[in-house]
């Protein structure tokens, strides 16, 4: 039964090989979408770990998008086609993003990636402007994605930076001085706050003591709330995961604050109702709820997440948007008769805009695309819930860029 | 001096919830010297099963709540047999390892079951109450009363039971125990057992006032760990007293300085007290 | 003894030609050489973890922290300060070792798991700095444009491949110090120590400096590591420092080895592949991965570079007891843990 001296090395070797056979595999297991009659669409976002919900739900809007696509039929350049996603995992990591992003352009012949966080943006950014080039459809309301001059990147949703002015002026109409922060501490919060507390200095209001904390790590709420009541702010700024926006939002009018919330864009007023009393909601601005625009497709997409995805939430704008998105990189690439050469889809997109079919405008879908990427729509709206819980809607001037 | 009293309730209720969940922890910790990385997702493993009975079922939130401790300590019992039983020679590098691939898996069926998105469970405990100008409600007053029981419940138990007596006597001397015929074997399954219990308990208690995700044990899990070595790893008491002291420590840390240096104070805490007493405030004879 | 043709050698030669040659047989499938040059700054801060746990037998969490210290330093002098990549990536290397020192005057006055939560503590304050200090580190917003370093002559580092092969260099570098420190004075006097302080001192052994120096020399790995993954990555964000990575790189090194000299590099790379391969489950991966780390924790506690010495150990001290007298004793099977590397590669 002793082993013979051959096996021996040979054993060695096994491990010693692991790092090769692995290499081999892994190149195998990762081409799955590359037939000659398909469009693969790529997709790298938190799938797992702490913004697992946001992750998916961008990947169910431009999974819909897709399946309405496909539906409808895609003819590129005299060839039909059939559209794919094909989505990885990176948890919200900005290197791992990077490298989903090479792998899905590589090895799935993506020729459009879609990214939703700034971070992994910016690390794809470092990609697709020199050896691997794929068009980088960069969901992340953070103007710095698109002022670096990356040529190939494609600014989904509104800056932030339009919204600030507007909620401000909407809420300093009474005289309201004293604004309280309670912003979630991540990259997108921040920048918010930072924006937010210039925007109100600027007006001669107080900004008072910055109480962000990271929503996802707090066990209890009731403390940084108090902390901000306890300087009797006019205004609180807060946001993030609409979630626990809406328990921190409960908790302050539990402790008998009722003054305005200036509400960041990445809470969603329909998805807060579900999770507190609306009536706590009332007197805060904030972002237009999906189901409140009356563009062409809005209650088919409306309609057919309910059926599809969940009836448990609503369409949100992060659904919405992303679904628009997929349309137009698709009409693109028809435009430009070309499903592989990002460069040339890119450039196609100004005249994308206008061809793509209604059932695709959703909610603002986007009117211009600027020279450095940013989609666009003139129209922009904000939504106010009065006191007596109406929503009204406010139109927005949007900086130029 | 109102936002004094407010944040000291604050941190009352704080400090039980990490009471609870630590007390677990640092059980595991003297019975088996297991440092138990996973802790932290059986608690949020147990705040969903509360919120299945709870939500799905519709059993009442206290029956919720018991039913739960009950699956998450059989739960404890079978991670004990199949991750920790086959690795009780190992050092704990490995223990860590596989309690880290534990964790990863408990939140993947989290997530397979329950989805990603956040779940709210109310609590049929609702109102406040005010005292001297604090507003302070009901659930956490349950949160602190519900903790001091419990504790109470366990120091009899581990004190003056027979089966918990098995356990005092496995942290202090496992090879004279397993001499007068206690099985380490039973006690570690009847300590896992208890463990994830608490923390259910603590989950159970502390869902209505958050939200439940599969990722809501990730920051407890450092926190506790801060908290029993703080108390001096396997002391009960040490547990007690370094869940209301961080609480508090955090709680105030955010009123007074900033919310950046609350979230850090728990570890600057740690650094302070190991580096001037290397073996954590109450230290005992660590068996070896 | 079969010294020049022993299996180890062999073994180790392999892997050195297989990280060689891999880039040559991609066919231009720059995403696998993307995953091989991240894993190689991963594997040579797992190197540094080798150092203070597979020698010292103390668990460093801190790891993670060093790691980002090495990013953060790299990434912000060569954007913001426009210094060129070398001399940062001197910074960096200088600054871990040195923070490693003075840290370790501290942490290692504690043992054991207290150790463990010590360092573990540390390295989520270095995390906490990194993450919230905005007006120096960006916070979240994380640095972009890192520099590539300055090549000379023909060779230019922001070809992948060339990165690749100077990531490369510095592996073999970690792997090497590894070694020689375990064939050296002080690697002894290291196992000396780990086995009995008490015993170490009595025959006077610096417990306490010995003890810091290996600490330093782990946490400069890390920092150059740290530094390497800057430069590839271009852009860097808080998550290059968190206390995930940490677990990561212990992960790979209990998988790979510990106290081997092969083990961090084949950790490093299975794993890493591993989860690139399980990337097609999606949300789900974690519910194969998750128990595949506990099985092989649990059945390969020597991980597999330990798993195959032992297996050559045994192998050969059969073969040495049949023949004449065993040149070197091999009572693997004596050995308690996984940390023996009596008879490692």
């Amino acid at each position: 039964m002793a082993p013979t001296r051959a096996i021996r090395p040979a054993t060695t070797v096994a491990a010693a090989l692991c790092t090769g056979a692995l290499l081999a595999t892994s190149a195998c297991g990762g081409g799955s979408g590359s037939d000659s009659d398909t469009i693969v669409i790529g997709y790298s976002g938190p799938l797992s770990g702490g913004a697992a919900a946001y992750g998916k739900n961008i990947q169910s809007g431009l999974q819909l998008a897709i399946g309405d696509l496909n539906d409808a039929g895609v003819t590129v350049d005299g060839q039909e086609y059939r559209v794919q996603l094909q989505s990885l995992d990176d948890q919200y990591a900005p290197d791992a993003a990077a490298t989903n992003a090479q792998r899905l352009a590589e090895q799935d012949d993506a020729a459009v990636v879609f990214i939703p966080h700034a971070g992994g943006i910016q690390a794809a950014q470092e990609l697709n402007s020199s050896r691997t080039e794929f068009l980088l459809g960069a969901y992340s309301s953070d103007p710095k994605i698109v002022e670096q001059g990356n040529e190939l990147t494609m600014m989904i949703p509104p800056s932030f930076e339009s919204y600030a002015k507007p909620f401000v002026d909407k809420l300093t109409e009474d005289g309201q001085t004293r604004l309280g922060l309670l912003g979630t501490a991540s990259e997108y919060g921040q920048e918010w706050t930072k924006l937010v507390s210039d925007e109100w200095n600027s007006r001669g209001g107080q900004v008072l003591t910055d109480n962000s904390i990271d929503y996802a790590t707090v066990s209890d709420f009731a403390g940084p709330v108090s902390r901000t009541l306890a300087e009797n702010p006019d205004v609180i700024f807060l946001g993030g995961p609409s979630q626990p926006t809406a328990v921190i939002i409960e908790e302050a009018r539990r402790q008998g604050y009722e003054g305005s919330f200036l509400i960041m864009d990445q809470a969603k007023f329909e998805e807060m109702e579900k999770f507190t009393d609306p009536e706590n909601l009332n007197d805060s601005i904030g972002v237009k709820p999906v189901r409140d625009y009356d563009d062409p497709g809005t209650d088919d997409l409306i309609d057919s997440y309910a059926e599809e995805v969940t009836k448990e939430r609503p369409v949100t704008s992060e659904v919405a948007l992303n679904y628009q998105a997929a349309a137009i990189v698709v009409t693109a690439m028809q435009v430009a008769g070309t499903i592989d050469d990002p460069t040339a889809i890119r450039e196609a997109l100004p005249d994308a805009l206008g061809q793509v079919d209604d059932r695709f405008h959703v909610s603002g879908f986007p009117t211009e695309i600027t020279d450095a990427g940013h989609l666009r729509n003139a129209d922009l709206e904000a939504a106010y819930r009065t006191p007596e819980g109406e929503y009204e809607y406010l139109s927005i001037d949007q900086p130029d860029e | 001096m109102t936002l004094f009293i407010q944040q000291l309730f604050d941190g009352l209720a704080l400090g039980g919830v990490y009471c609870l969940a630590a007390i677990g922890l640092t059980l595991i910790f003297g019975v088996l010297r297991i440092p138990n990385l996973a802790h932290g997702a059986l608690y949020m493993l147990g705040a969903y099963v509360t919120y299945f009975f709870l939500v799905t079922v519709g059993v009442p939130y206290v029956a919720a709540i018991g039913l739960a401790a009950v699956v998450l300590a059989l739960l404890g019992v079978l991670m004990e047999r199949l991750v920790f039983h086959p690795l009780r020679n190992a050092p704990h590098t490995h223990h860590m390892i596989a309690a880290v691939g534990a964790m990863f898996f408990f939140q993947a069926v989290a997530q397979a079951l329950w989805g990603a998105d956040f779940r709210r469970m109310e609590s049929p405990i609702s109102g406040s109450v005010t005292i001297l100008g604090a507003q302070i409600s009901w659930q956490r007053i349950v949160i602190v009363g519900t903790a001091v029981v419990v504790l109470g419940l366990l120091t009899w138990f581990v004190k003056r039971s027979i089966h918990g007596q098995t356990i005092e006597a496995i942290e202090q001397d496992r090879t004279g125990s397993s001499l007068v015929g206690i099985s380490p074997s039973r006690v570690s399954m009847l300590t896992f057992g208890l463990a994830a219990a608490l923390a259910t308990v603590a989950a159970g208690l502390v869902a209505p006032i958050n939200l439940l995700s599969p990722t809501m044990g990730d920051a407890l899990s450092l926190k506790v760990f801060a908290i029993i070595i703080l108390g001096g790893l396997g002391s009960l008491p040490g547990a007690v007293v370094g869940g209301f002291a961080l609480a508090l420590a955090e709680v105030m840390t955010s009123t007074y300085v900033s919310a950046a240096a609350g979230e850090g104070i728990a570890f600057v805490v740690i650094v302070l007290v190991l580096a001037i007493r290397p073996t954590g405030l109450f230290a005992r004879a660590v068996q070896r | 003894m079969t010294t020049t043709f022993s299996p180890q050698r062999i073994g180790t030669v392999l892997v050195a030609l297989a990280l060689l040659a891999a880039p040559l047989t991609l066919g231009g499938e720059e995403y696998v050489l993307r995953v091989l040059t991240v894993g190689a700054t991963y594997a040579i801060a797992v190197y540094g973890m080798n150092l203070i746990l597979g020698l010292t037998g103390q668990l460093s969490l801190a790891h993670g922290g060093f790691f980002g210290i090495g990013v953060y330093v790299v990434g912000l002098l060569t954007t913001d300060y426009h210094w060129a990549f070398w001399p940062s990536l001197a910074v960096a290397v200088v600054a871990t070792a040195v923070g490693g020192y003075v840290a370790g005057v501290v942490a290692l006055r504690t043992h054991e798991e207290y150790f463990a939560i010590f360092t573990m503590a540390m390295g989520f304050i270095i995390f906490l700095v990194i993450s919230r200090w905005e007006s120096v580190t960006h916070a979240h917003s994380g640095v972009s444009g890192v520099k590539f370093p300055e090549g000379f002559g023909a060779v230019d580092f922001s070809e992948p491949i060339v990165m690749y092969y100077l990531v490369l260099v510095f592996l073999l570098g970690a792997a090497y110090v590894t070694y020689a420190v375990r064939r050296s004075g002080i690697g002894r006097t290291l196992v000396a120590i780990r086995t009995s302080e008490d015993l170490a001192r009595s025959i006077g052994v610096n417990v306490g400096l010995n003890k810091q120096l290996a600490f330093a020399a782990s946490t400069t790995l890390a920092g150059l590591g740290g530094g390497l993954f800057a430069a590839v990555q271009g852009f860097v964000g808080p998550s290059a420092a968190g206390i995930d990575l940490t677990f990561e790189m212990l992960m790979f090194i209990l998988v790979g080895g510990l106290g081997t000299v092969l083990g961090p590099v084949v950790g490093t790379f299975l794993v890493l592949f591993l989860f690139e391969f399980f990337q097609d489950f999606e949300a789900y991966r974690f519910l194969v991965l998750g128990p595949i780390i506990v099985v092989l924790v649990i059945f390969a506690p020597r991980g597999i570079v330990g798993y195959l010495n032992q297996f050559v150990g045994r192998v050969r001290s059969r073969r040495a007891n049949g023949s004449r007298n065993p040149g070197r004793p091999h009572d693997d099977r004596k050995a308690e843990s996984t940390t023996d590397v009596k008879e490692a590669l």
